[in-house]
């Protein structure tokens, strides 16, 4: 790391190096910024899908509860990526603060494994009406 | 520029809190009024984004629009559990070729 020139500028100012906690580049702030809007735009897309799911989608024959078992988790993770983009956005700032490595981020994880099970959710639901 | 994109993203941001307001509107009042209602509030958040000139992380504006986020899907949650049941979106019949 000596002489790297990191997301965390060391000649910002007064207080730089003090703890190796400076202000970072504006544009890393920025860019970490976006993340998390993008990360709330995705959330809204999520909650917005599991109530036209709820409120839009007709009853599922013979599975009366099956447009809540698909759109309430949904919706309920739309809640829990905003909160967790948040969390990250607190995470990296820290991170590019210090000038260390910014952490891996769980949330495509959670978002590609929960959408897969909604996706098989979804498939059983389909089948179980369609034999009813 | 990277200031620009931000403020971008921020309009972004705000446009899909109008739009799902919106759109919810005519599902259900309370949860469209409530994201209508966050819009003003994440625009004026982004307007703020483009004064700091220096570039400094702004926790507090984050945390409304996380906050904002997260109490619009708790209102279409209540909605969805609490509400009745509809029996599913009909277009009008002339939108299916049918005789009104």
């Amino acid at each position: 790391m000596t002489g790297a020139t990191g997301p965390a500028d060391h000649s910002a100012g007064p207080g730089a190096g003090g703890g190796g906690r400076v202000e970072p580049d504006a544009r890393f702030t920025f860019a970490n910024e976006r993340t998390f809007l993008a990360w709330s735009r995705t959330a809204l897309a999520l909650v917005v899908a599991g109530l036209g799911i709820v409120q839009l989608l007709p009853p599922f024959p013979g599975v009366s509860w099956g447009r809540h078992l698909i759109g309430v988790p949904l919706i309920v993770l739309g809640a829990i990526v905003a909160g967790a983009g948040y969390g990250e956005w607190v995470r990296n700032q820290r991170a590019l603060r210090r000038g260390a490595p910014v952490p891996r981020s769980l949330l495509p994880v959670i978002l590609t494994v929960t959408i897969t099970v909604m996706a098989l959710l979804s498939a059983i639901v389909v089948l179980l009406s369609a034999t009813r | 520029m990277a200031r620009e994109r931000t403020r971008l993203a921020w309009t972004r941001t705000a446009i899909a809190f109008a739009a799902v307001g919106l759109a919810v509107l005519r599902i259900n009042v309370a949860a469209g009024v409530t994201a209508l209602l966050m819009t003003p509030l994440i625009w004026q958040a982004g307007r703020m984004s483009g004064r700091d000139a220096l570039g400094r992380a702004r926790p507090r504006q984050l945390l409304l629009t996380a906050l904002a986020v997260t109490t619009v899907a708790l209102v279409v949650l209540v909605v969805v559990l609490l509400g009745h049941s509809t029996s599913g979106f009909h277009p009008p019949s002339r939108v299916l070729g049918r005789p009104g």
